[in-house]
């Protein structure tokens, strides 16, 4: 059996003549928490459609838990939970039939978590799916994806029209889930603080392609924001290759570098400069830089 | 696979309060034409063109209901998520729109046959007569709705609407000038099995 429970090998997808993923590979191994990022409309939510089988893809081919996404058996979506975008539910149903409908098609349906869910969230199963606000509409898709005791869980925005302490429920109950073994999880959110709470590995998509690809410590050691101070003017070429980001102001610059390593240090002393300072940057800092227009590639 | 019919008529509910509604009323019909000594063969080919044409508009609606409603609701979209494949779903579907026109037809059926044994017309007729009607008003029926099925999963309308018209038409014609001989309904099942796969394919590969 594969380690990898997601594959995605050369995917491109076209809408309307318009590229929004241009040759993706993706691996995300057994047990991983993979955050995948990326500003609006980049083709996240395209991407989990294509490995659900949901959208067809226009090249290239994707699988989950061993098998293509177009193939996907019953069987194979027990093992996988999915909590949509805009939680995609049926809302003209009431909550209590919509309950009943999933545990009968479910092949294994844990009661008691569900149950203790639904009383965590407080959800009337009287009332209609569309009546409900965003927020419980969001615990509603989560505590289904849940019940089904999954082996991969795909997470796209799950938190968003969220509150604050719904999210907080929400990331605590995917730590919990995160304790468990074998469980893998790819996550898609905008709000970066949470994917870097859980996340163990980063994805960030940016113009079509995937620019960035490794764990997420990896990707704090590799990508470095500097602040370079030189006796004279700052000069203008570094002569470093992967720059994401450059700013001068006379004897200062700051620059962000991919990939940042001793070779690139070596090239910057040559330009002795007066002091070099790091600043820290959070997951927010390296999602900005990295999805500017002209983005490096930092893959692991 | 229960539930997922279960579901679809649930949701169609409307299709199959009607279809029993319609057959109450026809066996209504044929009830006093028995009892009145009126010839049963005429009675019973007189109320079948009614209730093909009656059939065929209710199926080409109960399929496009169920195709439109889905693609609007992205009812597919949550339930392919699930346990189940796209093919079940489909499966499923066209299941509960035979039932709905079993509903209509069945009861029929059985009503003209036990008439048929009751007043023995005094000139001996074609024995599969009943048979033949009830067939092809099915095959008619099921046609529609897989008709109907193509025209709700398409965006387009207006192709599969005037598409739906001209096959009404036609079948109609068809039924007048062939009669409910094998002819019609060869033609029926080649359109139906056309139809089934041309909607299965495109049901498999759109993104949902």
């Amino acid at each position: 059996m594969d380690q990898n429970v997601i594959k995605v090998e050369n995917l491109v997808k076209y809408f309307d003549g318009r590229c929004v993923l241009d040759g993706i590979n993706l691996n995300v191994p057994r047990g991983c928490i993979y955050g995948l990022l990326g500003r609006n409309g980049s083709g996240k939510t395209t991407i989990i459609r294509i490995l659900l089988g949901l959208e067809p893809p226009t090249r290239g081919q994707t699988f989950l838990l061993d098998a293509e996404s177009s193939e996907l058996s019953a069987k194979l979506h027990s093992r996988i939970g999915y909590v949509a975008e805009g939680h995609n539910l049926i809302q003209n149903y009431r909550v209590g039939r919509l309950i009943r409908l999933c545990k009968d098609l479910s092949l294994q349906w844990n009661d008691e978590f569900f149950n203790h869910l639904i009383e965590t969230f407080r959800l009337p199963a009287d009332r209609k799916v569309k009546e409900l606000s965003i927020g419980m509409r969001a615990q509603l898709n989560l505590a289904l994806a849940m019940a089904i005791d999954p082996e991969l869980l795909i997470f796209d925005d799950p938190t968003l029209g969220l509150d604050t302490v719904a999210r907080r429920q929400f990331l605590e109950l995917a730590i919990e889930l995160i304790q468990q073994q074998g469980r893998t999880i790819l996550f898609c959110s905008h709000i970066l603080s949470d994917v870097e709470r859980i996340a163990d590995k980063i994805g960030i998509l940016a113009a079509g392609k995937l620019v960035v690809d490794c764990p997420l410590e990896e990707l704090k050691e590799r990508v470095k924001k500097l602040r370079v101070i030189f006796p004279k003017s700052a000069p203008t070429n570094l002569h470093l290759t992967e720059i994401i980001n450059q700013q001068i102001q006379g004897r200062e610059m700051v620059i962000t570098v991919a990939n940042w390593n001793k070779q690139k240090q070596t090239v910057l002393e040559t330009f002795k400069p007066s002091s070099c300072t790091e600043i820290p940057m959070s997951l927010e800092d390296i999602f900005i830089e990295c999805t500017n227009p002209n983005p490096v590639s930092i893959t692991g | 696979m229960f539930t997922l019919i279960k579901r679809e008529i649930q949701d169609n509910v409307a299709y199959f309060i009607g279809a029993v509604i319609l057959s109450a009323i026809l066996i209504a019909l044929l009830i006093p034409a028995m009892y009145e000594t009126i010839d049963f063969e005429i009675v019973f080919i007189g109320l079948s063109l009614p209730v093909v044409v009656f059939i065929i508009i209710g199926c080409a609606g109960m399929g496009v209901t169920q195709m439109y409603v889905d693609r609007t609701r992205r009812i597919s979209a949550f339930v392919s998520t699930l346990p189940v494949t796209r093919g079940q779903i489909l499966l499923a579907r066209i299941i509960a729109g035979i039932l709905a026109i079993l509903m209509v037809l069945l009861p029929l059926t059985v009503t003209a046959v036990v008439f048929r044994r009751l007043f023995l017309p005094p000139i001996p007729i074609y024995p599969g007569l009943i048979f033949d009607i009830s067939v092809v008003a099915f095959l008619s029926g099921f046609a529609c709705y897989c008709l109907g099925l193509q025209t709700g999963w398409t965006s387009s309308k207006i192709t599969p609407t005037l598409g739906a018209l001209l096959l009404t038409c036609v079948l109609v014609s068809l039924i007048l000038v062939k009669g409910f001989g094998l002819h019609i309904k060869a033609i029926l099942v080649l359109f139906i099995v056309a139809s089934l796969i041309r909607t299965w394919r495109k049901f498999m590969s759109t993104a949902l």
